[in-house]
């Protein structure tokens, strides 16, 4: 399957249906195409053989689907950064990837940055009444070069990005299209920022099956009476989220099949599934499938996926995360590399075309995590995992990576930025449970001399501080003060003391 | 709607410290709990189960907006409405 045609097919079978829909914006697959092969054109003109990568800057706005087509159509890689990105981070990821080009909705947001900026609105303007270029493919994005980089917090304090081919990016909606029963012309809800690779769940099977997306904005989210009559208008066929964000919709009594009649299929990824939010939302939705999926960003989103059933619901047990799609392969390593007996724990080692081409920029990280078995390009994900006659069971991380409501973050990063701060010592950041899930993060800090009277007073500076570098959901809720931490043997801080600490 | 007494204030103030996980709050009746990065999306889900069980007050979550629901003395006042 190429992507592309697919989705370009759709320009000439329906031009004026719409393909993306976000509050009073629309957009339809005639001018997808249109304006897409006109920013391509320029760009090709303006880059000429320089494939490097362009930021996309924004959130929801329909012009992002546009510049994501036009940027892989030109020959360049896109990254995807959402608007609740803090300046510097962004500053970071443009640095690190070396773009000289970044479209963004909201230019003034980004005073650092050094590379060009584009105003999309500006843009639209432009591209009003133009004439759509006759434009082929052969500049586009080839089979094993970068389609997409997604940058996600890295242990050393800096971002790291994530490199998608395209060749990945096909074996992954081949296998949505093939075996999810998504056929022409449904209606997918796109809540995920662009910043996150959930978002590409819903995006490109919707794009390639002739699909609408109609976008939940994180306004909405924060005023959920609009989110829910957003909703009620939508449409949706197809729920794609994260499963804490299902489960803050849950808490509205007419979040059901009554608010959203034509919904047959929920999609989740990106944390764990929970018994209790799945048999709520089967109580809620009687007649939708409900799909578990399983994968790091780094083997595109998802790679293995299995239909909660009544059966399962009822057992109690935890899901499993569902069978490996057919084009990959699963192993569970031990600590020296070699299998485990059916059913034991071990390392979940994903290996096939879905596996991408490691960190941009980062050969030593990509080393330690990418290799090859059996000629297959594989991933070491430090995710502990077992199979079960196939079936895939998911128990945890190897290192301190966690899921916080679905976002990924590495907790040194955030000890990395934390320790960097005005008036810190030391610091370590703990993730707090409640029930089997992590809640929030609670940082416990050595302060150095401040000027503060009060140290709720000094936990605003540090939150404000933090905030110029990482994303809301990295920074802790809870601040602690102690003279010294406790450290091992080795002259690392003991993460086990503090923790038992907050915990009373 | 009821009289706000003292004893509901600190129930509800109690409520919003443990949820918030901040003993500032009890002190700080007009702090910005949003802004203050103490509340989220997912925090306030945690405070409407709450309400719910400790003080038998059901808020639908699309009742919950950030510019009505903002501080301590706010969400007060918004749940004596609703008892």
């Amino acid at each position: 399957m190429d992507i592309l045609d697919h989705i370009n097919e759709w320009a000439l079978k329906a031009p004026n249906r719409l393909c993306y829909i976000h509050r009073d914006h629309q957009l339809t697959y005639g001018e997808l195409k249109g304006e897409s092969d006109t920013i391509a054109q320029w760009m090709i003109e303006k880059f000429g053989t320089d494939r490097s990568p362009i930021i996309v800057h924004g959130h929801m706005d329909p012009m992002m689907p546009v510049l994501f087509l036009a940027c892989v159509k030109s020959g360049h890689a896109y990254i995807p950064v959402d608007e609740s990105v803090p300046s510097e981070r962004v500053s970071m990821i443009a640095q690190s990837s070396q773009s000289k080009l970044v479209f963004s909705s909201t230019p003034d947001s980004l005073p650092l940055l050094k590379a060009e900026i584009i105003d999309v609105h500006e843009l639209e303007v432009k591209l009003q009444n133009s004439v759509y270029p006759h434009f082929d493919n052969r500049y586009a994005v080839q089979d094993e070069e970068t389609f997409y980089i997604i940058y996600t917090s890295g242990s050393t304090g800096k971002p790291k990005g994530v490199q998608i081919p395209r060749r990945a990016l096909t074996s992954f909606t081949t296998w949505m299209l093939d075996d999810f029963q998504l056929e022409e012309g449904l209606t997918f809800m796109n809540q995920a920022p662009y910043s996150f690779d959930l978002s590409v769940m819903d995006l490109y099977p919707a794009l390639i099956s002739g699909g609408t997306l109609w976008a939940i904005d994180q306004e909405m989210i924060a005023r959920p009476k609009e989110l829910f009559a957003s909703l009620a208008q939508s449409g949706i066929n197809v729920w794609t989220s994260t499963p804490s964000f299902a489960e803050m919709c849950l808490m509205e009594p007419s979040f059901s099949s009554r608010l959203l009649p034509n919904l047959r299929t929920l999609l989740f990824c990106g944390e764990t599934l929970p018994v209790s939010v799945a048999k709520r939302l089967k109580e809620r939705f009687p007649n939708a499938d409900i799909i578990n999926t399983y994968g790091p960003t780094e083997t595109t989103v998802a790679v293995t996926s299995i239909k909660i059933t009544q059966d399962m619901i009822d057992s109690g047990n935890p899901f499993p995360v569902g069978r490996c799609k057919p084009d990959c392969t699963i192993a569970i390593l031990d600590q020296d590399g070699l299998p485990v007996p059916e059913g034991d724990k071990g390392e979940i080692v994903i290996c096939g075309p879905s596996v991408g081409q490691g960190y941009l920029g980062e050969l030593e990280k990509t080393k330690a995590s990418f290799n090859t078995v059996h000629r297959m390009p594989a991933y070491h994900t430090r995710d502990v995992g077992s199979l079960i006659d196939g079936v895939l069971y998911y128990f945890g991380r190897m290192d301190h990576q966690i899921k916080l409501h679905g976002f990924r973050m590495e907790l040194e990063e955030i000890e990395h930025v934390l320790t960097a701060c005005h008036y810190v010592k030391q610091a370590i950041v703990i993730p707090i449970k409640s029930g089997d899930r992590y809640d929030h993060l609670v940082a416990v800090v050595v302060p150095d001399e401040h000027p503060f009277e009060s140290t709720f007073k000094l936990s605003s500076a540090l939150r404000q501080e933090l905030a110029r570098v990482l994303p809301s959901y990295m920074i802790p809720r809870k601040f602690t003060y102690r003279s010294s931490l406790p450290m091992t043997a080795n002259g690392k801080v003991d993460r086990s003391v503090p923790l038992k600490e907050v915990i009373q | 709607m009821i009289e706000i007494t003292q004893e509901f204030t600190d129930k509800v103030f109690s409520i919003l410290a443990d949820v918030c996980d901040s003993e500032e709050i009890k002190a700080n009746p007009n702090m910005k709990l949003f802004d203050e990065g103490l509340l989220d999306s997912f925090g306030t889900i945690s405070l409407v189960v709450e309400f719910e069980q400790q003080l038998n007050i059901s808020v639908p979550i699309s009742d919950f907006n950030r510019d009505d629901w903002a501080t301590p003395m706010m969400i007060v006042q918004q749940l004596a409405k609703r008892k």
